[in-house]
């Protein structure tokens, strides 16, 4: 079966925050200073924030892009936007391919419900259908490794085997394009192992992958292409091979 | 499989494009409908889990209200309780899913904004999943409805296909006042407080505990009473009366330009709702 073309374009993608309820205006004039956040503007009578501006982007099948940046660059917000749940207020963006946000792993984790229902209701949320989510369940069960637990409410689990059950039902549908703020590193250091496998299976089976990250070294490790963003402008897409060069800019 | 295979999104295109998408949106949700199924059965199970009597408990609380109102209204009236307690009865039941599907409305978006903001669901997803909910809930209540018509011998002249016919009228006009409740109640936090006050109102202005006829001359102010028709569309022909041929066209037409003015309001805020939350 020959897989579709699966491709990211983002043509003058602009992105602004209308803030609710908050009377900005005193705090404007110290924030638009400061390099954290994006711009601060004001218009009928919601402050706005700038959180992307006119970012252009190219990315093809086999791209991982690494994106840098300080807290508040516009690295979520542009991966938010990627996932579909933002729309751009001008420009396109435009994406080939099944998306897998796993932005959240906490996604729709219900904690009153049990470790069974909780997956399959993840699963039905990622697009799968009942038959599909019955179908993986055995092989997401057993990823878990919760055995027994999985038939008890979530909410008596701990927090390393919540983490366990939302990794193994986020990452059980395989996509084209993987979006993913944050490396994922759960669970105890043998967990962690067999996550960061699947994880890794899971990129390399994904055409695209865009990963959010502090860590210089991981997004080495990881990613073929990079882009700095500050205050909400992207720098061009380069090779990751000149991360340093970049970050010096 | 996965939510989306080609996505494009982009800004503003002049006011036909924002109802195009809106339309999208709407097909969307149309076309994964068992999603919305899937999370309005897990909304029931889930707020009775551990409970021995599931979603039954509240149609309990109903049949006692039921009770209550019906023998003590009666009295008070001086109505035979034959007559009287079926009417209490459908009308607390029927009511009940009105004002639910309507003051649930108002946590529509709020409740699925963790979704909306990561994620390409369509909105609409979410006002079916409140709809259904309260409809998962109408068919537990049923019971109430089918003892009282069964015990009081209505069910010799009761029309359940019409009855039927006057449920979707109901259903169709609560969804969109829901679903406006939820668009307003994303922007403006202030709203789900107004909407639980206006339909506590409204269960009192609303011939719900006591009949029509009580009225006498003043009968004329309930075809200004929107709920007075949902409401009669469906109890009066469960209870083997005829509905108003005006009741049909006055749900009709509410159906069509509520519908047609929540579209619209949903076309124009829509790309706007996942930062009000």
């Amino acid at each position: 079966m020959k897989a579709p073309p699966v491709s990211i374009s983002c043509q003058g993608l602009t992105l602004r925050f209308p803030v609710y309820g908050v009377d900005a205006k005193s705090l404007k004039k110290h924030l638009a200073k400061i390099t954290v956040g994006g711009k601060l503007g004001r218009s009928h009578g919601s402050t706005e924030v700038t959180a992307l501006s006119n970012l252009n982007m190219e990315l093809k099948a086999g791209d991982r892009l690494g994106l840098v940046g300080h807290n508040g660059s516009g690295k979520t917000t542009l991966l938010r936007a990627l996932s579909g749940a933002y729309e751009p207020d001008e420009g396109a963006i435009e994406v080939k391919g099944r998306i897998a946000p796993l932005l959240d792993l906490n996604l729709g984790i219900d904690p009153s419900a049990t470790g069974y229902e909780n997956i399959r209701l993840r699963g039905r949320i990622a697009g799968l259908s009942a038959k599909e989510v019955d179908a993986r369940m055995d092989e997401i069960a057993a990823f878990t490794g919760l055995g027994p637990f999985l038939a008890m409410p979530v909410k008596t689990y701990s927090a390393g085997m919540q983490a366990r059950l939302a990794f193994a039902a986020a990452t059980s549908v395989e996509a084209d394009v993987l979006l993913m703020d944050e490396w994922i590193a759960v669970g105890d250091a043998e967990f962690q192992q067999l996550a960061h496998k699947r994880l890794l299976k899971l990129v390399e089976r994904a055409g695209i992958l865009v990963l959010a990250s502090h860590d210089l070294d991981l997004l080495r490790l990881y990613c073929n292409k990079v882009m700095r963003m500050e205050g909400g402008v992207a720098s061009p897409v380069t090779d990751i091979r000149k991360l340093d060069e970049l970050m010096a800019a | 499989m996965e939510t989306a295979t080609h996505m494009l999104r982009t800004g503003r295109r002049g006011t036909l494009f924002e109802y195009q998408m809106a339309l999208r949106d709407l097909r969307a949700s149309v076309g994964r409908m068992d999603l919305a199924w899937s999370l309005a059965w897990h909304d029931v199970s889930s707020r009775y889990r551990g409970s021995i009597l599931g979603p039954f408990w509240i149609t309990l609380s109903m049949g006692l209200m039921v009770m209550g109102i019906g023998v003590v209204y009666a009295n008070l009236f001086g109505i035979a309780l034959q007559d009287f307690l079926p009417l209490v009865a459908l009308g607390i039941v029927f009511f009940g899913t009105i004002s639910g599907t309507i003051t649930e409305g108002c946590d529509t978006f709020v409740q699925a904004a963790g979704m909306l903001s990561q994620t390409s669901l369509p909105m609409f997803t979410f006002v079916w999943r409140t709809m259904f909910r309260n409809v998962i809930n109408l068919g537990h209540h049923l019971v109430i409805v089918i003892a009282v018509l069964i015990y009081y011998g209505f069910w010799r002249h009761a029309n359940a296909p019409v009855a039927a016919l006057g449920l979707v009228f109901l259903v169709l006009n609560a969804g969109w006042i829901s679903m406006l409740a939820g668009l307003a109640s994303a922007r403006f936090r202030d709203i789900p407080q107004i909407v639980t006050s206006v339909m506590q109102f409204a269960i009192f202005v609303t011939p719900v505990f006591w009949p029509v006829e009580r009225l006498g001359s003043h009968k004329w102010v309930l075809d200004f009473n929107p709920f007075y028709h949902m409401l009669q569309a469906v109890r009066a022909p469960l209870m083997g009366g005829q509905v108003a041929a005006h009741t049909y066209l006055f749900l009709a037409g509410m159906a069509v330009v509520g519908w047609a003015v929540t579209f619209s309001i949903f076309a124009t805020i829509r790309r706007r709702i996942v930062h009000y939350l």
